[in-house]
């Protein structure tokens, strides 16, 4: 297990310091230059919130109509198969941006109590849409035109609405850094982040610190 | 490229008043919990996305794409109670959360933007978009009104960003939004002609900005990529314009469906604002 974090941790200090970092010293990795690029960064970031506003924002809109809260005059798959091309076109954008912002502070992320949650959510809600795409709609046939969808169709539009917006929330505490590595944090908060192995090591309440061998070699 | 107006250049004499926002019991009860400010936030993003998402569907509705199966009339009731509850949303989290950093928000011409198109998208929404979904895409002359109100405020608040420096890159999101409802909104010939023309100006300046100039070199790049800015407004305004009498839009004529494209833009630029507030 240790070996397999040191080998993470390797790649994710080279994709951020050392990718693309031409022979002079004062050179930049592809990824320093991402971040410290005058418009593109936050081109990407404005890009990945209004992409999320169209994915988002279509991705309830047919929740709401399978958990039997709107359009339930209209024919379930008349909603999905209208709305989510648009919602499919901007998860392209969602997760192309997503990755950039990604790459522009891997370690940063890799180590963020915040991300971590977002990527255990957003794998939920893929797995949610899955079940949805593999068993609940291969009946759709004989609910289709139902006002009110079956439990098991409600239950995976509910399900999705809230894991969306854990993703989002989650998503939006990542610049907060309360719980940032290096600082004092609850042993919980360093367990979760792997501070020990981060670039800025781990403090604990009672104020000992430890720091990462692995960074440093 | 100036520094664009600003709440402070309009109203200066609040400037004291405004300063003590910050210190107010709400301002203080929103930054008290660790996360307070950042779940206000979050409330405030879920408001933008649900205002997104049924304005997108009912608006493409009249643009003659999405929701076919249903007229524009049943598209519009089923959506109306969730566009109110993201716009009551967007209001109350947007007091919030301005409260706490009113005097940033107070100088930056940002804010003076994505306030516009707020007035902008409510005019648009309320007094145009909605009721002409309610008739089926007929415009009677109160949306027509409201249209030119709510567009005038639209366009005004496009050429601040466009002309203000730090955030005039931020028009950037506006020609994707366009792109991409482009894509919906036209059909058959028009289309090709519409993406190839469209991937011939990528093409192209991706040649001038990386290739025939220096990727580093600031001065040439800068008026070169203001000139292809101003190239994929031509274009996509051209197509728009060209789809307004021609292809997909079965509903309503010319008015419907410029409104219909003003009504989604507008809430794309007071997102756009929004996210560049920060960066300014």
């Amino acid at each position: 297990m240790d070996a397999l974090q040191a080998r993470i941790e390797a790649f994710l200090f080279w994709m951020q310091h050392v990718w693309g970092k031409g022979p002079t010293p004062d050179g930049q990795s592809f990824s320093e230059l991402l971040l410290g690029s005058l418009n593109f960064w936050t081109l990407l970031e404005g890009t990945h919130l209004i992409a999320l506003m169209l994915f988002a924002g279509t991705i309830f809109v047919v929740d709401l109509r399978l958990l039997g809260v709107t359009f339930r005059k209209t024919r379930v798959s008349a909603i999905s198969d209208a709305i989510l091309p648009l919602t499919v076109f901007s998860f392209v954008f969602v997760v192309l941006t997503g990755l950039g912002l990604l790459f522009s502070k891997p370690i940063f992320y890799y180590h963020t109590i915040w991300f971590r949650f977002k990527m255990v959510f957003l794998a939920l809600a893929l797995i949610n849409i899955m079940v949805f795409h593999g068993r609940v709609q291969a009946t759709l046939g004989t609910w289709d035109a139902d006002e009110t969808p079956p439990t098991a169709a409600r239950m995976s539009a509910a399900g999705s609405l809230i894991l969306w917006t854990l993703v989002i929330l989650t998503g939006r505490f990542i610049p907060y850094n309360v719980y940032e590595c290096g600082k004092a944090q609850p042993a919980f908060v360093n367990w979760v982040q792997e501070c020990k192995t981060s670039e800025k090591g781990e403090e604990n309440m009672a104020g000992q610190r430890f720091d990462s061998q692995m960074v440093k070699q | 490229m100036s520094a664009g107006p600003t709440f402070q250049s309009f109203f200066p004499q609040a400037s004291h008043w405004v300063e003590g926002l910050g210190a107010t019991p709400v301002a203080l009860f929103v930054n008290g919990p660790k996360f307070g400010y950042a779940t206000w936030e979050v409330g405030h993003i879920l408001s933008l996305i649900l205002i997104g998402g049924t304005t997108i569907v009912m608006n493409i509705r009249l643009l003659g794409a999405g929701v076919t199966e249903e007229s524009p009339q049943e598209v519009y009731r089923n959506l109306r109670f969730w566009q109110n509850v993201g716009v009551i949303g967007i209001v109350i989290t947007g007091v919030l959360i301005g409260l706490t950093n009113a005097v940033k928000l107070y100088n930056s011409s940002a804010f003076t933007v994505k306030m516009m198109c707020l007035v902008a998208g409510v005019i648009l929404t309320y007094g145009a978009s909605r009721p002409v979904a309610a008739a089926n895409g007929a415009v009677a002359m109160a949306p027509r009104i409201w249209l030119a109100l709510g567009g005038a405020i639209f366009l005004a608040a496009l050429w601040i960003l466009c002309t203000t420096v730090l955030i005039n890159v931020g028009v950037y999101h506006m020609i994707t939004a366009m792109a991409l409802i482009l894509i919906a909104a036209t059909r058959g010939r028009v289309r090709w002609i519409y993406l190839a023309g469209l991937a011939a100006l990528v093409v192209a300046q991706f040649v001038h900005t990386h290739i025939v100039i220096k990727p580093d070199d600031y001065a040439h790049l800068d008026p070169v990529n203001k000139i292809y800015t101003a190239l994929y407004g031509v274009w996509l305004v051209a197509i728009g314009l060209v789809s307004l009498f021609r292809g997909r839009g079965e509903v309503g004529g010319p008015p419907t469906k410029l409104l219909a494209y003003a009504a989604i833009l507008v809430w794309v630029l007071g997102a756009t604002a929004r996210r560049w507030i920060a960066y300014q």
